[in-house]
């Protein structure tokens, strides 16, 4: 560690966007970004993501907060000088050019010579996948050629960084897949730090070196799609990303071996590492267990519930839970397990996961 | 059922039709008449109006200054109605609001208040029976028609192309001519065309301001439908009604007239 800009390529510091309504739409957002490194801005509409590319883009002026890159805070640049490469959603092509003037316009403002730019539109399209298609107007190309256009046009200009705003929401399911992995080949290749918004944690969990999940304005948490999914760090991370199921418990035992008090039953805790901060013997809390990791069994004298209905959805079975203080849970079984055979509907069963499954926050 | 429906409605679409252009119909058969005063059906049929029209010095003069004023007025409602309707769609500033509803007042007062005021403020300015004049008159009536079409096509582009034009490194003016402009087209020909025909057929404000020695062609054609009525006059009509309609026709053919008006 030499200096702190050599290790972070951008860092955002405090990042605030108020436009006077009851909470920022963005607030006090603060992350790094490695060189080369493939974000996600993942979270419901609303949350403040678009609005964060945006601040990235110059296209709003943040209320306050900097955006350094390289050492250098560019908020105050306008959008023309900060090299950056938007995708938009709508594709926003210049339907008057043809493909390869609309990937060229970059370069001519940038005064790139002639053959220059001719041999690196060609590449960039090359990149695409759409080596054949310069002389085309946009309007006859498909949803998903246009969308490659746009890509191709942002990365010609080598930029800083490529802002991607939920580029996928308008294709087809299948091409949605395809252009899922296009899109994060055609980023490691090129090496161009990604920041890539959208509401759909599959795209994010598939594409994502790691997720910035935003909620409400304020960044919920950030790490690698593992850790998000895995180690949620807040009730709205852990229902946000997959599913999961919350039961109302109550701790004991922190000094030895934290112990979890749900339903009558004593229940292994996590570590204590693992647990919120401040908490003590009788804090009540949430447990939180993804539905894969609920296990049936015969009943044993330990945590029961009745099964309420099972469901073949292919893969798996899922099994809907029901407690005895009415708390629903839902199971996601092999269909060919012993427990999914188990699951007959009104059936009492035994329900266990290990306590390494389990996340607890504070109710 | 349907069968009777579907001759019931195409019955009233033919009704409604013959009373929009039956009017125009006769004006086109009494143009070709012989007679020396309107009537209808001509007791036989001749060029000869046409031809006393091209020879009437009058009709002539009121038909180049028209066309003049209409020519200056359509290219001053665009330079003036294409920055105002930018700021009132891209800009946000105090007031937006307020003046985008104030910008179609001049639609909704009656042309003779209009005619009134803009008489009041000419008279002492000098401007009556100027070609200014005239051509500032006419603007007041073309100007909210423009400044709508431009806003509503404009409304319509949305800003994400030249928003993606900036990230690429345009300025504000390289976006506006580069991109904007050319995806403007559309409603840069239909406003024209619009400012054009309104300004050539208007009259109510015209007829304030003209004097003896300046005077537009449906005012010269006014006064003469005062003194006398002979087929002069409907070939007059039938002039003017091919000239709009051919300015429609060429908005139509070139760009389609839905898209002109930002459809």
């Amino acid at each position: 560690m030499t200096s702190p800009a050599m290790t972070a390529h951008i860092r955002i510091r405090e990042l605030t966007f108020d436009y006077g309504g009851d909470r920022p739409a963005v607030d006090a957002l603060s992350f790094d970004i490695a060189k080369g490194e493939f974000i996600g801005l993942l979270g419901p509409s609303g949350c403040g993501k678009s609005t964060t590319l945006r601040m990235f883009a110059g296209l709003l002026a943040p209320t306050s907060g900097q955006i350094v890159i390289n050492g250098e805070d560019i908020v105050a640049r306008p959008p023309w000088e900060r090299n950056m490469g938007l995708v938009f959603q709508s594709y926003a092509l210049f339907p008057h050019m043809t493909v390869a003037q609309n990937v060229a316009f970059g370069l001519r403002l940038r005064k790139v010579g002639k053959a220059e730019t001719a041999s690196r539109v060609a590449e960039a399209l090359r990149a695409v996948r759409l080596d054949n298609f310069g002389s085309r107007r946009p309007a006859e190309l498909s949803g998903g050629q246009q969308q490659r256009v746009a890509i191709a046009r942002a990365i010609v200009i080598q930029p800083e960084i490529l802002l991607l705003d939920e580029p996928l929401s308008n294709l087809d399911a299948r091409l949605r897949d395809e252009m899922r992995f296009e899109i994060r080949d055609i980023q490691t290749r090129t090496g161009i730090t990604t920041l890539f918004v959208t509401h759909d944690q599959q795209e994010a969990l598939t594409m994502c070196d790691r997720i910035a999940v935003m909620n409400g304005g304020r960044l919920e948490q950030i790490g690698t799609p593992v850790a998000v999914y895995d180690q949620a760090a807040t009730p709205f991370v852990a229902n946000f990303i997959g599913r999961a199921n919350s039961v109302p418990a109550t701790l004991s035992h922190l000094s030895g071996a934290p112990q979890l008090r749900l339903e009558g039953q004593w229940l292994p805790a996590p570590r204590a590492e693992d647990l919120p901060v401040g908490v003590t013997d009788g804090t009540r809390v949430s447990a939180m267990v993804r539905p894969h990791a609920i296990r049936l069994a015969k009943p044993d004298g330990g945590l029961t519930a009745r099964v309420v209905r099972r469901v073949f959805v292919g893969s798996v079975v899922e099994v809907e839970l029901q407690l005895a203080d009415n708390h629903t849970l839902i199971a996601e079984l092999r269909p060919d397990s012993d427990g999914a055979a188990l699951a007959e509907p009104g059936a009492e069963v035994a329900i266990s996961w290990r306590p390494t499954d389990m996340r607890i926050f504070a109710a | 059922m349907t069968k009777l429906l579907s001759f019931i409605s195409r019955t009233y679409v033919i009704i409604v039709f013959c009373i929009v252009f039956m009017p125009m119909a006769i004006i086109l058969v009494i143009s070709f008449s012989a007679d020396s005063y309107l009537s209808f059906p001509p007791s036989g049929w001749s060029l000869k109006w046409y031809a006393a029209v091209l020879g009437n010095t009058g009709f002539m003069q009121g038909f180049r200054n028209s066309a003049l004023i209409a020519v200056i007025v359509a290219g001053l409602s665009l330079v003036l109605g294409l920055p105002a309707a930018y700021a009132l769609v891209r800009l946000d500033f105090p007031g937006r609001t307020l003046i985008r509803s104030l910008v179609i007042a001049p639609l909704v007062l009656p042309a003779m208040m209009l005619g009134l005021g803009i008489l009041m403020v000419f008279t002492p300015a000098g401007l009556v029976a100027t070609y200014p004049g005239l051509v500032l008159a006419h603007l007041v009536m073309t100007l909210p028609f423009s400044i709508r079409i431009l806003q509503t096509a404009l409304s319509n582009l949305g800003t994400d192309v030249d928003e993606a034009a900036m990230t690429l490194g345009a300025r504000p003016l390289q976006v506006f001519v580069q991109i904007t402009l050319p995806r403007l087209t559309p409603g840069v020909i239909a406003s024209s065309a619009i400012a054009l025909i309104l300004s050539f057929d208007e009259i109510v404000l015209s007829l304030f301001i003209v004097g003896p020695r300046l005077q537009t062609l449906p005012v010269a054609l006014y006064r003469y439908v005062d003194e006398r009525t002979d087929p002069m006059v409907a070939v007059l009509a039938v002039l003017m009604i091919t000239l709009s309609l051919a300015i429609v026709l060429i908005v139509e053919r070139s760009i389609g007239f839905a898209k002109a008006f930002g459809r």
